[in-house]
């Protein structure tokens, strides 16, 4: 049990402690026996729906930008960011920041289901991250996992929405998932390679990166 | 939504029917379900096959009905993505994704349970943490089991208990676990309105991933989850989640009628079982009438309580509920007007608390005057009907529906066939229909 005073969180002694709870540990470390019955499983394995057939009348990307947020945090996303991805051939429309050029030193070639389709390559990069109180890396429980789950709900319902307003989403696992979460400004990179937050630290969980060609403003990279 | 079922049996015809006792000897006592619904004569478990949205599945209440369910895809992209039909593509409703899925098998190691009230507070403290609002356990009671075939959502949950009866299953399986979230407040001010949508959308979607994890962990846990089995207005009543309102609700201590009632887990997981809970819906729901005021259908009575298939309760009329749902698609999903001018719909603040455990500590002869003062000071300050302007994402309430306009502040963006609109200021919520509309296409009995 936990007593909040607006952005003070102290521990309250309770009956519902985590500590008096033989099960907790279990919860958070165990892994499943059988995988079918994870949510995260589900998610994972389900399909990428369609793109609505006709585009959604939109704002301007700072306003489109601002909407994602919006609807990310709702679903329940702690911290959110948008990144610009880097072309691979050099377009009319080269943004010219810094971010785009020293981000495809990291990533050669970003990754996306639209590759190989003969497609546009992504523009943009919408990369949400919860609060992980358990790093979902080294606990396998479905408890432990609970951060991955949340950020599979976010990216999926994000990217099913943006594909509603007739755009192309795909939200996909991604080695370099911190990397571009810093370069969207939610964080740093510490010298272990890890993302740190200054809301968080690095109890975080950066989900699913949501790759779009729908018209986004990308923020500035905390540096 | 509320669910009345729909199913009447021949002895309850709204009057007094206690017939003699005709229950099998091993089954148990009719339980307390708290002051707000009480079970008075035989209860003849109802197929949820017969229930409001298979009934329309199947095309049995009429054209406009069916083709708004089933063959209307909604203009609203959040709407596609959230609502359980009206998606364009089934591919993007995650709650589509979940429920479809649900081969996992019972772990063969079974976790042992020395002290049940232990795992109880284990398993309320995994659904709070995995983002449920409201946790509670009820003794499972063949009256709150539906009959018949199993609910599924996908045609394919087959288990090894779909043809055990109510009174079997309930001596395998004595406990049902309710975990449910609710709606945000402040987006439910823009009920009738696809703000309010989304506020009942998307946490019924978060609350259908809540349930389907746990019922996962219970199943690793090495026990049974059942799903599709219980019924879930009463195992609510009967773990304490709330008291059954005039609106067909069961209304929170903290939530008020804001909260979803989704697909209980029927367990075998030993646990200790919640109480029903008094928390004075029952002493106000008498005398206030908000909501039958409100609903624009007028679905919801405004006499007395009726008994209805063995149970005395407040029995709304389901059918006119459901018949607006065609005529509004155009502009909003879920009405929810019941839900929203409720006196205990408010805030999760301090005030409310404390005015929830003043009514509920309040002895009861005293209690109707205090509700008295509390229906004037919600009158007072939050009016007969909600009429707040909200703004979310491109979304105004302030827009009369079926107008285009953009009132985003700050966009420069050029608009196919609609304009910017100059009606950027005031706080007036446009709310259709108004209930004098519906009059003419909602037919009511009498």
């Amino acid at each position: 049990m936990t007593l909040r005073l607006g952005p003070l969180t102290l521990s309250w002694p309770g009956r519902d402690s985590r500590k008096n709870d033989p099960y907790w540990d279990s919860f958070i470390n165990t892994p499943p026996a059988d995988l079918a019955n994870t949510v995260t499983e589900m998610i994972r394995n389900a399909p990428e729906g369609n793109i609505f057939p006709t585009k959604a009348d939109i704002h301007t990307p700072e306003i489109t930008s601002s909407h994602v947020k919006e609807l990310a945090k709702y679903l329940g996303a702690n911290l959110v960011g948008i990144a610009s991805l880097p072309s691979p051939l050099p377009s009319p429309k080269e943004r010219g920041d810094s971010d785009a050029s020293s981000l495809a030193s990291i990533l050669p070639s970003p990754p996306g289901r639209g590759e190989g389709e003969g497609l546009e390559p992504y523009p943009f990069a919408v990369v949400c991250a919860v609060r992980a109180e358990y790093d979902p890396r080294t606990s396998p429980g479905i408890g432990g996992q609970v951060p991955v789950q949340n950020g599979l709900f976010i990216t999926f319902v994000l990217s099913a929405w943006i594909r509603e307003l007739g755009f192309r989403a795909a939200a996909a696992p991604d080695l370099n998932a911190e990397k571009l979460a810093a370069v969207a400004g939610l964080g740093k990179i510490d010298a272990d390679g890890r993302l740190v937050t200054p809301q968080y630290g690095n109890q975080v969980h950066v989900a699913n990166i949501i790759r779009t060609d729908l018209p986004l403003e990308p923020d500035s990279s905390a540096t | 939504m509320a669910l009345t079922l729909d199913k009447r049996p021949e002895a309850a015809n709204g009057n007094s029917s206690t017939k003699p006792d005709q229950r099998a000897p091993d089954i148990p006592p009719p339980p307390y379900l708290g002051r707000s619904v009480r079970i008075v004569g035989p209860v003849v478990n109802v197929d949820m096959n017969q229930s409001p949205h298979p009934k329309n599945q199947r095309g049995e209440l009429g054209k406009p009905l069916f083709n708004w369910y089933r063959n209307t895809v909604s203009k609203d992209p959040l709407t596609r993505v959230s609502a359980p039909n009206h998606f364009a593509d089934r591919k993007q409703f995650l709650t589509s994704v979940v429920n479809r899925d649900n081969k996992g098998k019972i772990n063969p190691k079974r976790m042992p349970v020395a002290d049940p009230a232990a795992m109880t507070r284990h398993i309320k403290a995994v659904a709070r943490y995995m983002g449920a609002d409201v946790v509670a356990v009820a003794q499972a009671h063949p009256s709150f089991l539906y009959a018949g075939s199993r609910y599924v959502q996908d045609g394919t949950a087959e288990d090894a208990y779909q043809t055990s009866s109510p009174a079997d299953l309930v001596r395998k399986f004595p406990y049902v676990i309710v975990a449910t979230t609710a709606w945000d407040y402040d987006k439910l001010q823009a009920h009738r309105h696809h703000i309010g949508d989304s506020a009942y959308h998307v946490s019924q979607m978060k609350g259908v991933v809540i349930l389907k994890a746990l019922e996962g962990y219970i199943k690793e846990l090495g026990y049974t989850a059942l799903r599709g089995v219980v019924t879930p207005q009463a195992a609510g009543v009967a773990s304490g989640v709330g008291e059954l309102g005039r609106n067909g609700l069961v209304i929170n201590k903290t939530f008020g009628a804001r909260i979803h009632m989704p697909d209980p887990i029927l367990t075998d997981l030993p646990l200790a079982a919640d109480q029903p809970v008094d928390i004075g819906v029952e002493d106000f729901c008498k005398i206030c009438r908000k909501c039958a005021n409100t609903c624009p259908t007028n679905s919801i009575p405004f006499g007395d309580k009726v008994v209805h298939n063995g149970i005395e309760k407040y029995k709304i009329n389901w059918l006119t509920c459901y018949k607006l749902r065609p005529y509004v698609s155009d502009h909003w999903g879920s009405c929810l007007t019941c839900a929203t001018v409720c006196p205990f719909t408010k805030p999760n603040v301090w005030w409310r608390s404390l005015t929830v455990s003043a009514l509920s500590t309040c002895p009861i002869p005293a209690r109707p005057a205090l509700v008295r003062a509390l229906k004037w000071i919600d009158d007072r300050f939050w009016g007969v009907a909600r009429n707040n302007r909200v703004r979310w994402l491109s979304y105004d309430s302030g827009i009369k529906p079926g107008e285009q306009a953009c009132t985003v502040a700050g966009c420069t963006a050029s608009h196919d066939g609609k304009a910017h609109s100059a009606q950027m200021v005031g706080d007036a919520g446009y709310y259709a229909p108004l209930k004098e509309n519906t009059n003419r296409f909602v037919k009511r009995d009498a």
